[in-house]
């Protein structure tokens, strides 16, 4: 059971989005069944799949999540009758949308675990850890944060040609000196 | 659209079409004015320069002897009809002007109960093309001056409408940009495919504009605009842009009618129909939904079948 600890440089961050009628509780049965997974994830508990906003994962992304988890009950279990079918469709249009902008959706999980399930969210949660820990950090969302448009632009003036890339700008500009 | 037999293919579309299309609508206009089946019509006048034109509500016969249509009628006039806007509805029953992409948001409206058929009177423009932006507004429109949208329309003719100005003409052998557009950033590695997005978001000023001209962003308090708990940065800040444009792309997910008119109105040229048109177009394929064609109970992110693909899903 106690696996030799690994020293890795990179310890990848995981939020994990759960449902708390299954996801949590299957969370929580792996923990009181002295279960052992990455201690990378990060539970956050919600009533519903159904109430996860695709904004919650965008956020988690640009707040330094290298991955992230989304996971609730299997169809048909649902405490609400069909939150988590109206979440299924909504999480696939969004791995569409964030696909097409060029976000890897490795990093991304969607998973049904139940109350019953402690052994299969051992298993997603070690997967995806492994997974993300070998792609390494997710540099583009934290890279947005830093970034402030306004002031590369500043700095590229100094260069004509990076900004200033349209005859008239650039007439308007060397009219200046 | 099952026109589609017997349209007419031509180089360029001669003014002589929008005037019989203007006639044909202050006809109506006029008609339906005088015998009080509306209390007003939401069309276009002419603008003050020459090739504009700007949306107008005309309550008088007088007004609507002089409202007209042309390639510069980019307008998607359903946007005077949502909730935020909706002082022109309260009067009472009114006739608008709608082109077959204007007429897809009216539907949308329709499913999304912002709007009562009842309540309106369309008059259905059959629409060779509108002008795109930035571009020679002389009197035929042709090739060179068509905007982007217009390039692979599907709704030439509008349907649903009380009646329909014009016949079936179109441009012909148009190159479809969007979808090559489309398919050109399909085909890119991910990591450029993050470049090109991020290239252009930055741009973003967060002037809004897109949000203010979608007849589909009708909330009363965005999300955009919420600090507590702050969901999306509102400064025009690099992350801040990012998030806000995937949100709004995610709101439109099979909503939005491909008008085109964040677009149009973007100061900072981000390609944003392109974001909605992969949206509508993940939605076909995945549930053989297409947003607008017709009123309908839900839209497809409201509704949901047992067997939907899971594969996704571990």
């Amino acid at each position: 059971m106690h696996g030799e600890h690994i020293k890795h440089d990179f310890e990848p961050k995981i939020v994990a989005f759960v449902c708390t009628w299954c996801t949590y509780a299957g969370a929580d049965l792996a923990g009181t069944s002295r279960m052992q997974y990455p201690p990378n994830v990060r539970v956050l508990k919600f009533p519903c799949t159904g109430r996860i906003d695709p904004v919650f994962i965008l956020r988690a992304f640009q707040k330094g999540a290298d991955g992230v988890l989304v996971s609730g009950c299997h169809p048909g279990d649902c405490h609400y009758m069909a939150g988590n079918f109206h979440a299924r469709r909504r999480f696939a249009a969004f791995r569409a949308l964030l696909d097409f902008v060029g976000v890897d959706l490795n990093r991304l999980q969607f998973s049904w675990v139940s109350a019953a399930e402690g052994g299969k969210w051992v298993d997603v949660v070690t997967e995806l850890t492994e997974r993300v820990r070998t792609m390494g950090p997710m540099p583009e969302f934290k890279e947005l944060e830093h970034e402030e448009q306004w002031s590369t632009f500043a700095e590229a003036t100094a260069d004509k040609s990076q900004v200033l890339n349209t005859p008239e700008l650039k007439e308007a500009y060397d009219s200046i000196g | 659209m099952n026109a589609k037999a017997n349209k007419n293919h031509v180089t360029s579309i001669e003014p002589a079409y929008y005037q019989a299309v203007t006639e044909a609508i202050r006809k109506e206009a006029v008609k339906i004015l005088k015998d009080e089946t509306v209390v007003g019509v939401v069309g276009y006048l002419p603008g003050r320069r020459q090739g504009t034109a700007s949306p107008a509500l005309v309550t008088t016969v007088e007004e609507a002897e002089k409202l007209i249509f042309s390639p510069a009628c980019v307008n998607n006039l359903s946007v005077y009809l949502t909730k935020a806007k909706k002082g022109v509805l309260k009067q009472g029953k009114v006739g608008i002007v709608a082109k077959g992409c204007d007429m897809r948001a009216l539907a949308g409206l329709m499913t999304e109960s912002q709007l009562q058929r009842e309540d309106l009177f369309i008059i259905g423009v059959v629409c060779p093309g509108v002008y795109g932006f930035g571009v020679e507004r002389t009197g035929t429109l042709t090739e060179a001056n068509i905007a982007r949208k217009c390039r692979e329309c599907t709704v030439h003719m509008p349907e649903g409408a009380d009646v329909a100005a014009g016949t079936h003409t179109e441009l012909a052998d148009l190159t479809p940009e969007e979808a090559e557009e489309m398919a050109r950033i399909e085909a890119m590695p991910q990591a450029e495919r993050w470049a090109f997005w991020k290239e252009h978001f930055s741009r973003c000023i967060r002037c809004m504009a897109c949000r203010q001209v979608c007849p589909f962003c009708y909330c009363e308090q965005c999300l955009c605009d919420k600090n507590r708990p702050q969901a999306v940065e509102s400064s025009p800040r690099p992350a801040g842009n990012m998030a806000w444009h995937l949100v709004r792309a995610m709101h439109l997910a099979g909503r939005c009618g491909g008008c085109a008119e964040c677009e149009r109105v973007c100061p900072m040229d981000i390609p944003l129909n392109l974001l909605n048109r992969r949206m509508a177009k993940e939605l076909k394929e995945l549930y053989d939904f297409e947003a607008g064609l017709a009123p309908v109970d839900k839209g497809p992110l409201n509704q949901y079948k047992e067997d939907d693909d899971q594969s996704f899903i571990k």
